[in-house]
């Protein structure tokens, strides 16, 4: 049997396993997801080197599954953190109730993301877009808590971003008469497609909706923080990079490589449509960094976190020069592994400790070491500081928006890469430095089970940090199948056009050898007595604060600045969101005034309806 | 005994004289009759869409009167898949409801009846060749329908049973004048033979004869604004008869309707009536679904909203189109009967019938509630269930048609769709607070039902070319209008 039907297969009849495995316990589940992902990713490396294709028909539609450079790149996120993140979930999940449905909707969506990245073929995508969808939307509201305002959100702009979508692949249907990926870039090459740019610009929304693009967006920091924390990490890291797989494929395999440059009107508009969307991902990040500041809520600032984040890959893919698709790509894995490992740490605290709210938690750093450690590399990946991987993926960003000329983007892209160095200190201070308070001196590390997935990630960002070669080398390949040509990296040096070079060895050597000598210093200064103290132990200008005062530090954390930033923060898109919508339910109440009830004008309906028909259609016909 | 498609109006007649005087040997008999002639209905059905594979139709003349002069009933792979579809939702309904009113029986004997002579009636309309049987046939679909509405006593049902008999009188009367008109000129009933003649009829009356059907069988297939009546109707009868209406009759009266547009008629620009009547009927019940608390009324606005979009597929009128039509009717009356099965459950004990009321539910009932946001997800389209394909060929068909506007309407019309249903599975689903009715728990038979239902729904969803050859001849049926007149005209010539 064919490997890719089989790994499709192994995951859509282990998520049904998974459901029933519920019925016997409530502790199966996990472990059945588990070895489902497991069974999933070795038959994948097993096999995907070799060539891979598969193709059959439903309904006279045919259907294409294949694997290419591409599609693999993508592979090693999915699977790479699915598998991590169902080892982390076992533990997590421990005490919840309802596992079966959870990790059911767990596998289903994995095992979507894959066919979504194989699909060769419109249809088969779409189907597997839509499963991926309403998986994921059924773990969004799993926990049955306020559904209102995070489900029918995130479905509902999911429901538009996926109908987008359809309509362009039904008239991209009509026009070419096939459903084959294949066949539609062919047919871009030979310019055979009238409206290409409507095709191209409603794909684009349907795959900006799930990379969380303002001002698709607001579905986005609900859902992310709602979601337990074991999927988080595959919603933000994975998930939300189906939206960039696609726009990779439009923007650079339709805009750039269509063989239509030379078309004055054609070139005109797709790069009106690539700056537009340059600049979506400029605002994009900018923005959610704002917002991520002032969230008091862990998960929350995560999640606004990731929005930005994405926003840097999308201004990559759509500047779209080989070296901008090359950060873009980078920061995609990159942000999959350090933001996976970030959801990881926050939810341990959560499962550790029962909250994620930095004013209410702090000092954890001698209760949870490890989360510690982990919190500390991703935030320094995140920040894109030196000597971790995430200062390549930003190097090569600007260096590519400077080369092309987008200045003005790259003060944004300046501007939030530093406002995020003070939301992750932020939740690195708030959650594990500080005071350590007395109703946290019973917590615990996490179990090896929790802990172990983490590390592994926060290794891999240290170890990339200084090869990034290995992550070059499928995003090379990957680029190859997007139409690049030449497309160079080395393993550890970084070089840009004006000639300078970076050999990264040497960067993380020097900062690992600081970074010893201030551990043996503070060591050594730290070995003489310290007081501890509580704290209310605070000079208060001679008035004893009362107990129920908060006076930790997390609390009013960057005053100033919101102070400062006020303004900025009174509109909210969401806000603006939920007005249009109550306003457009309150006009649909229209039909109650059309739907009166009443027998007589229900009559009279009918006797003005024929008349106004045979007025009407006696001139029509 | 030789099977011909006039048992089905045939045994059902006798089955309704026959069943009062069976109960007086056995109570139980006035529920076992009727599904002993649903499950007679399912036999002819597998024996006669058989011989269509070796002859092109079946057409049976009553009472030894050949066509064009005589009465006949015409069973095409058209008429053959809407009869099977009606008999199968027939046959669930009865096992469903089995147990209704299990303590009394004689409003259960009424109820039987009355709902075998339901779907009688639906089927009669879509098996005659006669134009004026197949107005008979319309009324006993309609008086069924009224007395159902009205069965359970008390004043919101005789309003609603009330409104529905006023409207329904219009259609009656509008139709017969129709007919009337179309014999005077043409002196023929047949429909085939009419189909022949209508050049005959000058154009001006024809188009008068045009707009009275499309007004009358309106009414029956809920276009907009001629559906008030559906909505009350639809809350008001008890629970199974929603999943009646919006699995059978409406198909009816669809049926009536595309019958006349494609058999008799051969106007050009009805496909444009056809699709700015079905795009408002369409919105306009999507927008007042959205605001709707009580379930079954949204439901039942829901259903017209979808009969909106096949009439809106009838109109566009290409091959792709009409297959998209006939499998979103498929869908619509499997899924749509699961919903109102479900609802009825969900709400059993209600007397208000609020979504409001639904908070929590899903503790209490979880295969009930499964099976109902199983039924939101198959209905919104979502893949990969059954109603994903109907709705990827219909946009196909538009796509095809070159009519973009159209589909992002339709799918925008569609979010919402989305919304109000998701909402409720919201409600189903909370934990923030528990609901205060007390939860009814599904007989063994109901559960059969929704779970035949439900796997269907997936089936069709996982490999729809089980049943997408049978809805191609159907639509092949259809279009080839030629073909049905010839061999009605031919096959019963004067022995």
């Amino acid at each position: 049997m064919n490997t890719l039907a089989l790994i499709i297969l192994i995951f859509f009849s282990g998520a049904t396993l998974a459901y029933l495995s519920s019925l016997i316990s409530n502790k199966l589940p996990g472990w059945v997801a588990l070895l489902t992902t497991m069974t999933g990713t070795v038959l994948f490396y097993m096999s995907f080197q070799n060539e891979q294709a598969l193709s059959f028909s439903i309904i006279g539609l045919n259907l294409e599954w294949a694997l290419d450079n591409y599609t693999i790149l993508f592979a090693h996120i999915i699977f790479g953190l699915g598998i991590l993140a169902s080892l982390y979930s076992v533990q997590y999940m421990q005490n919840k109730s309802q596992q079966g449905s959870f990790y059911a909707n767990f596998l289903l969506s994995i095992g979507s993301m894959f066919g979504i990245i194989i699909s060769k073929d419109f249809i088969s995508f779409f189907i597997f877009w839509e499963i991926m969808t309403w998986s994921s939307f059924l773990i969004v509201v799993w926990n049955g808590i306020g559904f209102r305002k995070n489900g029918i959100w995130y479905m509902a702009m999911s429901a538009i971003g996926a109908y987008a979508m359809l309509t362009a692949i039904v008239l991209i249907n009509s026009e070419i008469g096939t459903y084959s990926l294949q066949a539609f870039f062919n047919a871009v090459q030979e310019n055979a497609i009238d409206n290409l740019m409507l095709v191209s610009i409603l794909l684009l929304i349907g795959f900006a909706v799930k990379a969380a693009l303002m001002p698709l967006h607001i579905w986005a920091p609900r859902a992310y923080s709602n979601t337990p924390a074991s999927y988080t990490s595959v919603f933000s890291g994975a998930l939300s990079k189906m939206g960039v797989f696609g726009m990779g494929l439009v923007l650079i395999r339709v805009f750039r490589f269509s063989g239509l440059q030379d078309n004055f009107d054609y070139a005109l508009v797709s790069q009106f449509t690539s700056h537009v969307l340059a600049w979506l991902g400029g605002i994009t990040a900018a923005i959610a960094t704002l917002y991520a500041l002032v969230q008091k809520d862990a998960k929350k600032l995560l999640a606004y976190s990731s929005i930005a984040q994405l926003g840097y890959i999308v201004i990559g893919l759509a500047i779209g020069t080989k070296l901008a698709v090359m950060s873009a790509l980078f920061l995609a894995i990159m942000h999959a592994v350090f933001k996976g490992a970030l959801f990881m740490a926050v939810g341990a605290v959560e499962r550790q400790v029962g909250t994620t709210d930095m004013t209410k938690i702090s000092g954890l750093i001698r209760r949870m070491p490890w989360t510690f450690f982990v919190t500390l590399v991703s935030i320094i990946a995140l920040a894109g500081v030196p000597p971790l991987s995430g200062f390549v993926g930003k190097w090569m960003l600007y260096e590519a928006l400077i080369t092309n000329g987008n200045f003005f983007l790259v003060v944004v892209v300046f501007f939030s890469s530093t406002a995020a160095f003070l939301y992750s200190y932020r939740i690195l201070f708030g959650l594990f430095l500080g005071q350590e308070e007395d109703d946290t001196a019973h917590v615990k590390e996490a179990p090896a089970t929790m802990v172990i997935p983490m590390v592994i990630l926060a290794l891999f960002l240290i170890v990339t940090g200084t090869y990034p070669g290995i992550v070059f080398e499928p995003i090379a390949h990957g680029m190859e199948y997007l139409g690049f040509t030449d497309v160079t990296w080395n393993m550890t040096v970084l070089s840009n056009v004006w000639g300078d070079s970076v050999n990264l060895q040497y960067v993380s050597t020097t900062i690992g050898v600081a970074f010893m000598l201030a551990l043996i210093f503070l060591t050594f200064k730290g070995r003489k007595g310290t007081r501890g103290v509580s704290t209310k132990d605070i000079s208060t200008s001679g008035e004893i604060p009362l107990e129920h005062e908060n006076l930790t530090f997390q609390l009013d954390f960057f005053k100033p600045f919101e102070r400062a930033a006020a303004p900025l923060y009174k509109r909210s898109i969401t806000k603006i969101y939920e007005d249009v919508a109550n306003g457009l339910e309150a006009l649909f109440d229209f039909t109650r005034k059309i739907y009166t009830g009443n027998g007589q004008t229900y009559a009279i309906y009918v006797v003005a309806f024929l008349v106004t028909l045979l007025i009407v259609v006696q001139n029509m016909l | 005994m030789n099977i011909s498609p006039v048992h089905y109006i045939a045994l059902p007649l006798l089955a309704a004289f026959l069943i009062p005087l069976l109960s007086k040997l056995h109570k139980e008999l006035a529920r076992i009759v009727p599904g002993l002639v649903f499950l007679y209905f399912l036999v002819i059905s597998v024996v006669l869409m058989q011989r269509l594979e070796t002859q092109p139709m079946i057409s049976e003349v009553i009472a030894g009167w050949s066509a064009p002069w005589g009465i006949n009933l015409v069973f095409t792979p058209f008429s053959g898949f809407l009869v099977s579809l009606m008999s199968f939702i027939g046959f669930l309904v009865w096992v469903y409801s089995y147990h209704f009113k299990k303590i009394d029986y004689m409003p259960a004997q009424k109820y039987f009846i009355l709902l075998m002579m339901l779907v009688t009636g639906s089927i009669g309309i879509v098996l005659t060749g006669d134009i004026f049987n197949l107005f008979v046939f319309l009324e006993i679909v309609a008086i069924s329908a009224y007395s159902l509405t009205a069965f359970y006593p008390g004043r919101d049902g005789a309003e609603a049973a009330f409104k529905y008999l006023l409207v329904g009188s219009f259609a009656s009367a509008l139709i017969l004048l129709a007919i009337v008109i179309l014999y005077t000129q043409t002196g023929t009933l047949n429909m085939a033979d009419l189909a022949v003649k209508m050049h005959e009829v000058p154009h001006y009356l024809k188009v008068i004869i045009f707009v009275l059907f499309l007004v009358g069988f309106g009414i029956e297939a809920e276009m907009f604004p001629l559906n008030g009546w559906a909505p009350d109707a639809y809350s008001q009868a008890p629970g199974p008869i929603g999943a009646v209406f919006a699995g059978i009759v409406v198909k009816g009266g669809i049926y009536a309707l595309v019958r006349v547009v494609y058999t008799i008629f051969d106007l050009s620009g009805v496909g444009t009536i056809l699709i700015a009547l079905g795009l408002v009927t369409m919105i306009i019940a999507e927008l007042a679904a959205l605001r709707q608390d009580n379930l079954k009324r949204m439901l039942a606005y829901s259903s017209i909203g979808q009969m909106g979009v096949v009439l809106i597929a009838f109109g566009i009128g290409t091959d792709t189109a009409i297959f998209a039509a006939l499998f979103l009717m498929l869908n619509h009356a499997l899924i749509k009967s699961m919903l109102f099965f479900s609802a009825s459950y969900l709400l059993y004990n209600s007397t208000t019938k609020t979504i409001k009321e639904l908070t929590g539910m899903a503790k209490h009932l979880p295969f009930v509630s499964f099976i109902f946001a199983l039924g939101a997800f198959a209905i919104v389209g979502l893949p990969p269930f059954s109603g994903f394909w109907s709705k990827l060929y219909f946009l196909m068909a538009a796509a095809d048609a070159q009519m973009v506007l159209l589909i992002i309407t339709v799918l925008s019309v569609s979010v919402i769709e989305i919304i109000y249903y998701f909402r409720v599975i919201g409600k189903i689903y909370s934990k923030d607070e528990t609901s205060e009715l007390e939860p009814k728990k599904p007989t063994i038979n109901s559960v059969l039902v929704m779970t035949v239902l439900g796997a269907l729904i997936i089936i069709i969803g996982v490999y729809p070319d089980l049943v997408t050859d049978w809805i191609h001849h159907a639509s092949d049926a259809l279009v080839n209008k030629s073909n049905y007149i010839q061999n009605v005209l031919t096959e019963n010539l004067p022995r």
